[in-house]
């Protein structure tokens, strides 16, 4: 074996090898930068430019944009809370607030830092446990995958900070949101409401736009002023790298769970960044400041979001099961030159398999470069009122999020949600369990059903289902043991006399509750099969929604957040609130444009229309801005064949 | 700017130096679009892949083929929005699988399209075999009735191209536990080789790649293959599994006697769609009859070329590509499926896997 890791490593050194793989990692970073095309967008481009290349450059261009799709989300994820792909929403949690504390600079250089070792941690798990991968893949079955996913969503509740309460129920609609599309266990189409879109559940890249995205720049929109309010001098990136170090255990370990999560098929990216962030929750001694700006939060993910990407190489090439969707179209690359991944990669294409490795790992190493480089110009943007840079990245996410599939369906979903995470973030609801929940929606039924159906209840006692359930339960009795101080303020807050008021939290609550409710009404006309997590989940869901409901009435100054940074004090003010709604009709209005003239001509209204009157923006600045943006949109469809949303009357330029 | 630059030396660099296009040639200068309504990375998407270049390089005129990929609703969607858009220029084609085939035959609301309306330029068969576990202690097809422990079926969707395997266990009398609801084929047979399941099928491609190894290991037993339906209507055997019995055979082997009767046909006619005329290349109707020509000669051309004929063999599992007119006829026959035979399907999948087609 190792003497093919010589060969490759040769052939690898070629200099149009190196210059290839290049291409890929600058196309990858750029492309990975814009919110709504990294993951399988930025590989998926390059398909056309690899048509006549051999296998092995072919490989380096690809493998080079893969290993650094999650290393250029982190920009858009740190600075406007806005993730790239879904992998980078934890990297949101604690980096948007660093990057509103004026940290923006240290942040970004400690998740690069992360990605760069992660993905490297990865390679090496992945290169040494090659000889043991296909014992290791199949010793986990449906039931243990299905525990796996139970671990996922216990995480859940690590992350609901403050408000477990609200962290369930919004996990409870998450899990149902992404119930929506046909059932896993019977072809049965549930809250499709007869849309051919809604068939095939919602896309995940639109919906981490719209709950963290589009909520997140609207928010920062109402609040006025730039992202960061304050530039704390001193701390830039040397202080990012300096906590990896620091950190280097939590490194370590994300990168492992990343790897691990990786290495399963059925799992997927975000579920390992997510698990990796809920480990360092748990293992941590101060809490508080996660979610506030915790630098640690950005190191456990972002180290196993790369490292993710390494482990999905497993199971893509040596079982020919896709690890995700990037996965996916490299096989197909693999597949179209005649080289079938499988048990026969191995025997037949060591050098190959080496090929990928030493890409991968060069390309980390480069990705994680060009963007270090970058740190200081990116933290700059945080200092620029930030009505200047909204209409730039509304339409870079708008975008980005129609690429998904195509459809204007895309964008509504985005938008959608978008003014549900708004409220959501207003109203002190954390969003992580929703995202988390509607990720591992239909990996947990589909697990759990065929578990069922196969074992009928045997499965239970399976030792690997015992481990992982043991796992999750003491790590759900550890946590909750260590948050006994909060818990005494609680009591006291508690032991206030009633104030029994109707306030805006109420109603949201109220709103939730609604949702919720016409949820169980709806899935309790699906047949038994399809109905059966739907209502598991909603009927829960609703009655815990109403029993918040009862809290929220009852005490209305309560003010315990979720794990999620609170809105800042402009934002939350009603002159905020109202400057919120409108923006969010500026942005409907810019879509429903869309929808009816086509992207272009809506895009230049909607810029202008912004810049000008939202903005304040002279001509000149108004006009530079909109070529500047104009120009780069033609670049992106000439080189990338992407496509622009077209709208009923097309206006034909 | 830097990528610009690269991105353009890159299309410049590699793209085919084509042949010098003949004043005449239809497709001069021109770009062929083919639609795929599935994501990058699926089976139809390697497919179409694998042809473009070849289109490229011997269709006259060598015009640049370019893939788009139209995924959504449960593979409808992009099918819906070609009937609805694109123009019959002899530039807009489509690939499909007998997925939307099989969305047809069941009568599936959510289809706008019509194949009577798509000509087939382009047509590659597709092949599939049986194989269970050595647990099974089934060693040929005549231990199929009798197997050692029960027989249980990883499966995707029963609606999917799963569905002809069901059929088949259907016909055979067998008695086989179906637990679906699997992601992929790929799953599916991850779960065979982790022993979830015991029995399994898998198509040509992935086949050779994923389970001949198993075989040689003596982890898989192969017992039948699905059978290839010829012009005259009949089941015979696959030409990648000349050592397998078909599903005729093997019935002949367990019952003693010639199959028939309901199950039969339905198996017969969603099979000549699974396999024979698995992948198709379409164009509309009424597109300009030199389009069509150019395209048909291509598939002459491709069918000698020796470096498409090897890739093909790799990437496609070595089925021939077949030109479309040739096959028109049969298709729109296949795809006309007789309604004693959606009438018995939907009530086996009502029946026993719990499914109403909407």
């Amino acid at each position: 074996m190792w003497d093919s890791a010589g060969i490759a490593l040769g052939k690898f050194l070629d200099p149009f090898h190196l210059a290839m793989l290049l291409f890929g990692v600058l196309e990858g970073v750029c492309v990975g930068l814009l919110p709504g095309m990294g993951g399988v967008a930025s590989v998926a481009i390059l398909l056309p430019f690899i048509y006549n290349l051999d296998p092995h450059t072919a490989m380096a261009v690809m493998v080079g944009a893969l290993a650094v799709v999650h290393t250029s989300d982190t920009i858009t994820a740190v600075l406007i809370g806005t993730p790239s792909s879904s992998a980078s929403a934890t990297t949101v949690l604690d980096g948007h607030p660093m990057a509103r504390q004026g940290q923006a600079a240290r942040a970004l250089s400690a998740a690069f830092l992360s990605s760069l070792i992660g993905g490297f941690i990865g390679v090496l798990a992945l290169t040494l446990s090659i000889p043991i991968a296909r014992p290791l893949v199949l010793t986990f079955g449906s039931p243990e995958l299905f525990m796996l996913c139970l671990l996922g969503l216990g995480f859940a509740a690590f992350l609901s900070g403050e408000a477990p309460l609200k962290g369930i129920v919004s996990a409870a609609l998450g899990m149902l949101v992404g119930a929506v599309g046909v059932a896993p266990s019977v072809a049965h189409y549930r809250f499709t409401f007869g849309q051919l879109y809604l068939m095939d559940s919602l896309p995940l890249v639109c919906v981490a736009l719209g709950i963290f995205g589009v909520a997140e720049v609207v928010d920062l929109l109402a609040g006025g002023g730039k992202i960061a309010e304050r530039m704390d001098l001193g701390k830039g990136w040397l202080q990012g790298m300096k906590d990896v170090v620091e950190n280097k255990w939590m490194l370590v370990r994300g990168s492992l769970i990343g790897v691990w999560t990786g290495i399963l098929p059925g799992i997927g990216a975000s579920a390992g960044s997510w698990m990796s962030y809920g480990h360092a929750v748990v293992v941590s001694k101060e809490r508080d400041r996660f979610g506030k700006g915790d630098v640690r939060g950005i190191i456990a993910p972002e180290a196993a979001n790369n490292a993710v990407e390494a482990g999905d190489l497993i199971p893509t090439l040596l079982f020919s099961v896709p690890g995700g969707p990037p996965s996916a179209i490299l096989m197909g690359v693999l597949i179209v030159n005649g080289i079938q991944p499988g048990p026969r990669m191995i025997t037949d294409h060591m050098d190959l398999l080496f090929t990928i490795i030493w890409s991968f790992a060069l390309a980390n190493i480069l990705g994680a470069g060009i963007c270090l480089f970058l740190c200081k110009p990116l933290a700059a943007l945080t200092s620029i009122r930030f009505a200047y840079l909204a209409p730039a990245f509304l339409i870079t996410m708008i975008f980005g999020a129609y690429q998904s599939t195509k459809h204007l369906g895309d964008l509504s979903v985005m938008i959608g949600l978008g003014l549900l995470g708004w409220g959501m973030k207003r109203m002190g609801w954390p969003r992580p369990p929703f995202l988390i929940a509607f990720v591992l929606s239909n990996p947990t039924e589909r697990y759990l059903w065929i578990s069922v159906n196969r074992y009928e209840w045997a499965w239970l006692m399976r030792p690997g289902v015992l481990v992982i359930m043991g796992l999750l339960v003491a790590s759900l009795i550890y946590w909750a043991l260590t948050r006994k101080r909060e818990a005494q303020g609680k009591a006291e807050a508690a032991a206030a006399p009633p104030a029994w008021r109707f306030t805006p939290k109420a109603g949201f609550t109220l709103g939730m509750f609604l949702l919720l409710a016409a949820a169980t009404v709806e899935a309790l006309r699906f047949p038994f099969y399809a109905g059966l997590l739907p209502l598991t989940v909603a009927i829960p869901g609703t009655i815990l929604a109403a029993w918040q409901l009862v809290l929220d009435l009852r005490n209305p100054e309560e003010k315990k957040g979720g794990l999620d940074l609170g809105t800042s004090a402009e934002a939350a003010s009603r002159e905020g609130t109202r400057r919120a709604f409108r923006y969010f009709a500026v942005i409907l209005g810019y879509y429903a444009l869309m929808c009816t003239v086509g992207f272009r001509p809506a895009t230049l209204v909607f810029l202008v229309g912004f810049l000008r009157f939202l903005a304040g923006a002279g001509w000149l600045r108004t006009g530079i801005y909109t070529a500047i943006v104009f120009g780069v949109l033609q670049l992106l469809e000439y080189s990338l064949a992407v496509e622009m949303p077209e709208g009923f009357w097309s206006v034909g330029f | 700017m830097k990528i610009t630059l690269t991105m353009l030396a890159g299309l410049l660099l590699l793209n085919p130096v084509g042949h010098v296009a003949a004043a005449a040639d239809f497709y001069a200068g021109k770009t062929i679009e083919v639609v795929v309504p599935f994501k990058e990375g699926g089976g139809t998407d390697i497919w179409a892949r694998v042809m473009a270049p070849y289109l490229q390089k011997h269709i006259a005129g060598n015009p640049k083929v370019i893939i788009r990929n139209v995924p959504g609703g449960e593979s409808i969607h992009g099918v819906n929005q070609y009937m609805a858009r694109a123009k019959a220029d002899g530039l807009n084609l489509i690939a499909t699988s007998a997925t939307q085939a099989f969305h047809v035959f069941l009568g599936v609301k959510a289809v706008q399209y019509d194949f009577a309306k798509l000509k087939p330029l382009l047509v590659n068969p597709v092949g599939g075999a049986v194989y269970v576990a050595p647990s099974t202690a089934v060693k040929t097809a005549a231990d199929l009735l009798k197997p050692k422990e029960k027989l249980v079926f990883a499966g995707m969707s029963p609606t999917s191209l799963d569905l002809v395997a069901l059929l088949a266990f259907d016909v055979l009398g067998m008695d086989v536990k179906g637990v679906l609801g699997y992601e992929g084929r790929g799953p599916a047979r991850l779960a065979f080789e982790r022993g979830e399941s015991n029995i399994d099928q898998q198509t040509t491609p992935a086949y050779s790649s994923t389970v001949a190894p198993l075989v040689k290991a003596g982890k898989a037993i192969p017992v039948f293959s699905f059978g290839q339906m010829n012009d005259a209507g009949e089941l015979v055997r696959d030409q990648a599994f000349p050592d397998l019995p078909d599903v005729d055979e093997a019935y002949a082997i367990l019952h003693k006697k010639k199959p028939a009767g309901a199950a039969w046909e339905a198996y017969k006619a969603f099979n000549a769609a699974a396999f024979a005329v698995q992948k198709i290349l379409w164009v509309k109707q009424e597109a300009p009859s030199e389009s069509v020509k150019a395209v048909l000669e291509a598939v002459d051309r491709m069918q000698k070329d020796a470096d498409f004929l090897q890739k093909a063999e790799k990437a496609l599992g070595g089925y021939p590509a077949l030109r479309g007119d040739k096959l028109e006829a049969a298709i729109q026959k296949t795809y006309n499926l007789a309604p004693e035979a959606r009438t018995y399907v939907l009530s086996l999948l009502e029946k026993k896997y719990n499914t109403v087609v909407k």
